[in-house]
């Protein structure tokens, strides 16, 4: 670590770990509320852990990605962030928004929106917020020394996620326009400007863990991030097929989105190019593989399994079935948790210069929690594809189907046991490495 | 071989073009919208309805539009599926509609709100959805062998919307239909007439304790169910 300011990423990578806990928790209640067990019912009922699962997946990513800056930047800019203290107001304001949000949610108060639950005020503090988040940022690339196609791609994407949130709060009457309005979040985030910040955070990853050379990998940045756009803007048409938009959307969304896995694709081939060519062998070999790990299974989670219901013929059957929660597993997990836990594997032995990214228990933290995440993704996959072919190619009752699927979900539960034995590793392993640490900091600690 | 700054212009004139080109089409498309929807129809009550569905997060466990939870059956098509009487009997009291099943919230609901609710998914069932949901087209369980083929006992009476709508909700008639009551196929040699008729104005009255709920029937509902059901008969099956 070469900044001190840098340090101040700890902190976002904490609440990072914390909400993720709280995350698999909530996941665990709604595993066993699928098989039957929904004792919990009177208190958290199934949309109320359901609004708490998935925003606190969001806030840790978005927590895991302004980390990620605040470690980035100044080392791409040559300089130190404008202010640290500014970040961790910013940090104590966005906890305190998300925490008051997930309250609220258990007293029946949000939107009702999907994965857009937090209620409208709450909205305008998040605004506020990210915009705090953008200045500290973007002041400190605009006075750098320096200007690199990582620092600048990574900004943009984050200025436009901050952006694209706000067509999320168009008001209107019309439930197809608010439907169309929200896939301009969640859509344009998650297949767009969130892979310019992946694409940028994994080109650090590389630059710093292969030592090839930053024109190369800088330009192949340049391409990825083009495909993404080129497909995945015109490819927010794969959910326009069938909530009352014109039928043309069943030919522009089919067609783009089907070339929406050659940005995974070329992720994947990107970095583990990179990763053969770099003659450097750096000492974090745990960072490399997350790395690795990251742009191979975002291509299987989101490219993937992503093509395998995005063409209208089969989107028809399996649109809002348990087939999207295996898609959205698997493609969260893949692309975003992975590129965060390996940003964090990287910079924390350098922030608190203790050298136990190769410990046994990361190692297995690595290993576990991506096979239980696999196993889960399976357990999701047969449960949704029988749900398809009983209830929408048979015509059976839905909750007769759901009799007939609830075997899975006890799969679901096993797989997600070993998935949380992997990340509570991952968790434990980063509570033992301690706060940022002086002596780590002013130095390049990895020393290469 | 490809320069830097070659790549830097693909990705700002690919963006640049696409950017365009989605911008005209959301235009378009909100151009369009209203006249797919049958916007003419959203009506005052159904807007109320959007907001109650909005304020509960009804979409935490159901989908509507294929969009929301895998928890709980998609709703698009109930207000023709289940009608507006089983929809406000649910949305009074759900444990009384599927007793022992997986568990909606019992929510507070005024008449108005419920009417409000349904006529939300009135509007939301009357959409052109480009073809959503698909209707099944596999192993068509009920509709092929129907009663009394090659048996010689025709069937005289269709089934009546009411039964369609909620008898099946909870009964099974030739493999099709919910699992909390006893299935229905032969139904008319078991009971008589009177007895169906007796038993469909107040299942408690007849038996206490039934899960059978008093369900909101005409009159005239009755007679056509109680009809039907006579006349379903054991080698009718
Ligand atoms: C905690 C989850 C949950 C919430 C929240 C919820 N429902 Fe339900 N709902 C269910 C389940 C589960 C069923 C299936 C029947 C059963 O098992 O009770 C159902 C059934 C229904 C049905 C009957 C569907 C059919 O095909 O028979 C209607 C109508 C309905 N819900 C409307 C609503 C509305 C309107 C709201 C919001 C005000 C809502 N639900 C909120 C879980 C939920
Ligand atoms: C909420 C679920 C539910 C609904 C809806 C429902 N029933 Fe029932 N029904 C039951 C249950 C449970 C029983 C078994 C009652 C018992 O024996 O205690 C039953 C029993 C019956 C019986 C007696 C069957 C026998 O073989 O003894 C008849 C007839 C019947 N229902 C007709 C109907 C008709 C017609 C409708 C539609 C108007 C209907 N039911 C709707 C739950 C339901
Ligand atoms: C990392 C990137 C991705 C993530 C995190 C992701 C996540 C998700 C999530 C969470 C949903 C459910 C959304 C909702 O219903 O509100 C979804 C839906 C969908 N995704 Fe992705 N996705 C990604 C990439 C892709 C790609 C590349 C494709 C296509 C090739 C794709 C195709 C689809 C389709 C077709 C749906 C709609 C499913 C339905 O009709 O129910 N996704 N995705
Ligand atoms: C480890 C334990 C976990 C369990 C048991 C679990 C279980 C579940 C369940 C049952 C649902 C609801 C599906 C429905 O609506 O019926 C769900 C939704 C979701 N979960 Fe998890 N989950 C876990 C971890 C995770 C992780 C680690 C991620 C992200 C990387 C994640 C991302 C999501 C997403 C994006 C959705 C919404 C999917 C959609 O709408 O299509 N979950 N989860
Ligand atoms: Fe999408």
């Amino acid at each position: 670590m070469k900044y001190k300011s840098q340090a101040v990423a700890y902190y976002f990578f904490a609440v990072c770990m914390l909400l993720l806990a709280l995350q698999i928790v909530y996941g665990f209640i709604m595993g066993f509320a699928h098989l039957g067990f929904d004792g919990l019912h009177e208190w958290i009922p199934f949309n109320a852990a359901r609004a708490v699962h998935t925003n606190l997946l969001v806030m840790w990513m978005l927590s895991g990605f302004m980390g990620a800056a605040y470690y980035i930047i100044p080392e791409e800019c040559e300089r130190e962030l404008v202010s640290t203290k500014l970040a961790l107001l910013q940090l104590g304001a966005f906890v305190a928004v998300g925490v008051t949000a997930v309250i609220g949610f258990h007293f029946n108060w949000w939107e009702g929106r999907k994965f857009l639950e937090i209620p409208r005020p709450l909205d305008y503090l998040v605004v506020v917020d990210v915009l705090l988040f953008i200045y500290l940022i973007g002041r400190t690339v605009w006075q750098a020394k320096r200007h690199t196609t990582t620092s600048i791609v990574l900004f943009f994407g984050l200025l436009c996620a901050a952006l694209l949130y706000i067509p999320g709060m168009i008001d209107t009457s019309s439930q197809t326009m608010d439907s169309y309005w929200r896939w301009w979040v969640v859509h344009l985030w998650v297949e767009g400007v969130w892979e310019l910040i992946m694409g940028a955070i994994l080109s650090y990853l590389l630059i710093k863990l292969t030592g090839v050379d930053r024109e190369i990998i800088e330009k192949w940045l340049y391409v990825i991030v083009g495909f993404t756009f080129l497909s995945g803007i015109l490819g927010t048409g794969h959910h326009y097929y069938f909530i009352g938009t014109p039928k043309y959307w069943l030919w522009i969304g089919g067609a783009f989105s089907a070339l929406e896995p050659l940005a995974f694709l070329g992720m994947a081939i990107y970095a583990i190019a990179m990763a053969k060519r770099g003659g450097r062998s750096h000492p974090n070999k745990t960072a490399l593989s997350w790395t690795i790990g990251c742009s191979i299974l975002s291509f299987v989670g989101a490219g993937f399994l992503g093509f395998a219901h995005t063409l209208p013929q089969v989107n028809l059957w399996t649109h809002g079935t348990l087939v999207t929660a295996m898609h959205g597993h698997m493609a969260f997990w893949g692309a975003y948790a992975m590129i965060i836990l390996a940003i964090i594997t990287y910079s924390v032995p350098a922030m608190t210069g203790r050298k136990l990214h190769d410990s046994g228990m990361n190692i297995f933290a690595f290993w576990t929690s991506n096979i239980g995440m696999i196993c889960m993704t399976l357990a999701f996959a047969v449960a949704g594809i029988s749900q398809v072919y009983l209830e929408r190619k048979m015509g059976m009752d839905f909750l007769s189907v759901q009799k007939e699927i609830e075997v899975h979900f006890l799969g679901l539960i096993l797989a997600a046991s070993l998935f949380t034995l992997g990340i509570g590793a991952f968790i434990w392993n980063f509570i033992r490495y301690g706060l940022p640490h002086a002596e780590a900091q002013g130095s390049d600690s990895y020393k290469n | 071989m490809l320069s830097k700054s070659s790549a830097k212009l693909f990705f700002l004139v690919g963006t640049g073009l696409c950017v365009g080109t989605f911008l005209l089409l959301t235009i378009d498309t909100i151009r369009r919208v209203p006249e797919q929807t049958n916007q003419q129809n959203l009506s005052e009550s159904a807007i109320r309805g959007k907001h109650l569905w909005e304020t509960n997060n009804c979409m935490g466990c159901h989908t509507i539009l294929g969009e929301g939870a895998y928890y709980a059956p998609e709703l698009t098509k109930v207000y023709e599926r289940r009608g507006p009487k089983f929809i406000a009997a649910m949305l009074k009291d759900p444990y009384a509609m599927y007793p022992g099943q997986r568990k909606m919230v019992r929510y507070d609901f005024s008449d108005s709100d419920i009417q409000d609710l349904t006529a939300f998914m009135k509007w939301i069932g009357e959409m052109d959805l480009n073809g959503f949901p698909p209707k099944p087209n596999i192993g068509q369980i009920a509709t092929i062998e129907g009663v009394g083929a090659g048996t010689g006992v025709a069937q005289t009476i269709d089934r009546p919307i009411a039964f369609n709508q909620m008898c099946i909700v909870c009964h099974k008639l030739r493999g099709q239909g919910g699992d909390v009551g006893p299935a229905l196929d032969g139904v008319g040699s078991r009971l008589d007439r009177d007895y169906i008729v007796r038993w469909l104005h107040d299942p408690q009255a007849v038996k206490p304790g039934t899960l059978m709920p008093k369900l909101p029937l005409s009159e005239e509902e009755i007679v056509e169910l109680s009809a039907f059901l006579s006349q379903l008969k054991e080698d009718a099956k």
